[in-house]
């Protein structure tokens, strides 16, 4: 255990090559407590990656990731609540099932949060998720998601193809939701989107990490809306 | 957390399996009735679809036990739902062994089952008779009772079946660790891994046999077994079964630990 | 009480704006209880840092004031509100008129056609 400091993410020169193909090349950052950042990058830049690796759904080639302190494990599970890009529930499974199976397995998942959240939604949750429609299934994962009382919230590409509508919703539902102390690391490629909510971001270019900064500054600086730096670097 | 990981996983294992099972002992208690009234030719007919109905279900039990097993094994480690089950508070430990006492489970349960729809199908006084007297036939002279011949043949199936379902696991374990062509592998290994450990249940076999004469009469002599082998025998391949399929637990479990790659 | 937002300028000085311009308004009077920075953050849409940057810059100018457990107020000061006022109303008479001068229009012409118009 590294207890020199206090960040909640410490990643450290971590490599990830699938057969010969590197698609992490050496990337090491810090994330401390309390912050909204955007981990932002063109399809294929290697976020996903970066984001399996912490949620231990990769093994790296090498490198080190701590959160609080811990590997990646048990304990870094108990407090990182992490939304994939993808469907992933049984979806045999009634609402209801889902919202116990999480009861079950996660201390810090509040129920009657989740169904307070999912009532606001119009949603019947006597529903098996097959019945769902994808975007409703979405919609249930980030209430599920946004339920859990976590240290780190791991949001990948929360906003991919949804309508304004929906995208408003989801930033509010991230925005109250999210803990206080907690930090949240959103990816996503719609930058102009969701750069108003976010403390930091962090550039990722073809498996690299290319720049760390406060957004305000980062503004400033550059005299730009966060979209266009990065279009500006990136030539996008 | 053992526990709540092995509620969902029975939970899933009895809504795939029990149609199956209560239809194998349904058409098994039709069977019977049609069996015992008076042979017309519409309930002969319908006797034999029953029958046909009843073996089926039994094919099915055997089968979707060992493909659920693997199924429900693959899809919540290594399918979308590994994105849940690989991020879930608990030891990969006790995912394997979750997944590993619901498959025991499973099989016991389905065993029971099948020979139950058979026995509720034809067992009566007259061919508990015939059964018994064709059991001491093979049994006499082999220094073994029925019951111990019986349980014996019973528990070498079910071990020898149940290896073959954690070989499945293993080749699936192997076969995901791999970027491409995940199934096919998955297959081969659990195919290499179910030969590797057959044959090295007849190398012990053959082993003990090199001390034990009689054991080795197994290898040597084609048409006899010599007094009292067959008990030795039982319980050598039975104790070797379980000593394998221990193992085999241990190297999946840390070929597991080194984590997983999902797509 | 929405906020509307261009990304090309911090976050937080557009917010510290926003503020400014309630409190002028009286939208939040003075000595006035302030929502919590996560009630504010929620209506305004704004990451609850931002917020709390914009906060303490207006408490930097003794805007508002906290108190220790009870949350932020708005300044008793009626005074401080009211220079503040006087400031914009000031900056932004002063655009209106330097907006006419470009067109020709001295202040007498520019007055007549403020009073020509209709709120």
């Amino acid at each position: 255990m590294s207890k020199d400091n206090n960040n909640l993410l410490e990643v450290k020169n971590l490599k990830k090559s699938f057969d010969k193909k590197e698609v992490l090349k050496d990337v090491s950052f810090s994330i401390p407590n309390g912050k909204i950042i955007g981990l932002l990058g063109k399809n294929g830049a290697g976020k996903t990656t970066l984001i399996k690796l912490i949620n231990d759904l990769l093994t790296p080639t090498s490198g080190e990731i701590l959160v609080n302190g811990n590997k990646i494990g048990v304990e870094s599970k108990k407090v990182i609540s992490y939304l994939p890009e993808r469907t992933y529930l049984n979806k045999q499974m009634k609402v209801t099932e889902v919202l116990n199976y999480f009861e079950d397995f996660y201390e810090n998942f509040d129920k009657e949060k989740a169904e307070k959240l999912l009532k606001d939604l119009d949603l019947d949750i006597t529903q098996k998720l097959s019945k769902m429609s994808k975007g409703m299934q979405e919609k249930v994962q980030l209430v599920l998601v946004m339920s859990r009382k976590a240290d780190l919230y791991i949001l990948d590409e929360p906003l991919g193809g949804v309508d304004p509508a929906t995208r408003d919703y989801i930033l509010d539902t991230i925005l109250s939701n999210f803990n206080e102390n907690a930090s949240v690391i959103i990816s996503t490629h719609l930058i102009s989107d969701i750069e108003r909510i976010l403390d930091e971001v962090i550039f990722i270019d073809k498996g690299k990490i290319v720049l760390q900064s406060d957004c305000d500054q980062l503004r400033k600086k550059e005299n730009g809306s966060i979209d266009e730096i990065f279009r500006r670097m990136f030539k996008c | 957390m053992l526990g709540k990981l092995l509620k969902y996983d029975l939970k899933y294992m009895i809504k795939n399996m029990s149609v199956f099972y209560i239809l194998a002992i349904v058409f098994a208690i039709i069977t019977r009735i049609l069996l015992s009234v008076e042979q017309t030719i519409i309930a002969t007919i319908i006797k034999n679809i029953t029958t046909g109905c009843m073996y089926a279900m039994v094919a099915n039990i055997i089968i979707n036990t060992l493909m659920r097993s693997w199924v429900r094994f693959r899809d919540s480690i290594y399918k979308d739902e590994g994105y849940l089950t690989n991020t879930l508070p608990v030891t990969k430990n006790q995912i394997y062994n979750s997944k590993f006492i619901q498959a025991l489970i499973f099989f016991i349960v389905s065993f029971v089952i099948v020979i139950l729809s058979i026995a509720i199908a034809y067992l009566n006084k007259d061919r508990w008779e015939l059964l018994k007297n064709y059991i001491k036939g093979i049994t006499t002279g082999l220094e073994i009772s029925s019951g111990l011949f019986i349980s014996g043949f019973l528990g070498i199936v079910f071990l020898e079946m149940f290896n073959a379902l954690q070989c499945g696991f293993f080749g699936i374990i192997l076969g995901y660790k791999q970027n491409n062509n995940r199934v096919a592998l998955s297959v081969l290994f659990g195919f290499i891994a179910y030969f590797a450990s057959q044959s090295i249940v007849l190398a012990l076999v053959f082993i003990v046999g090199l001390f034990n004469e009689s054991v080795m009469g197994l290898f040597t002599n084609t048409v006899l077994l010599e007094t009292g082998a067959l008990k030795i025998l039982f319980a050598l391949s039975m104790i070797i079964y379980i000593i394998i399929i221990w193992i085999m637990s241990i190297i999946c479990k840390k070929l597991l630990n080194k984590g997983v790659n999902l797509e | 009480m929405e906020m509307t937002f261009d990304n090309n300028i911090p976050i937080y000085i557009q917010v510290l704006e926003y503020m400014k311009i309630y409190l002028i308004s009286g939208v939040f009077k003075c000595g006035e209880r302030l929502p919590s920075v996560r009630e504010f953050s929620t209506t305004f849409k704004v990451n609850p840092n931002t917020m709390q940057k914009a906060l303490a810059e207006l408490e930097s100018m003794d805007l508002i004031y906290t108190e220790r457990t009870n949350g932020k107020y708005v300044t008793q000061n009626t005074e401080l509100i009211e220079k503040l006022k006087d400031e914009y109303a000031t900056t932004l008479a002063k655009s209106y008129f330097q907006g006419m001068k470009r067109i020709g229009l001295g202040k007498a012409d520019s007055i007549k056609y403020l009073e020509g118009i209709d709120e």
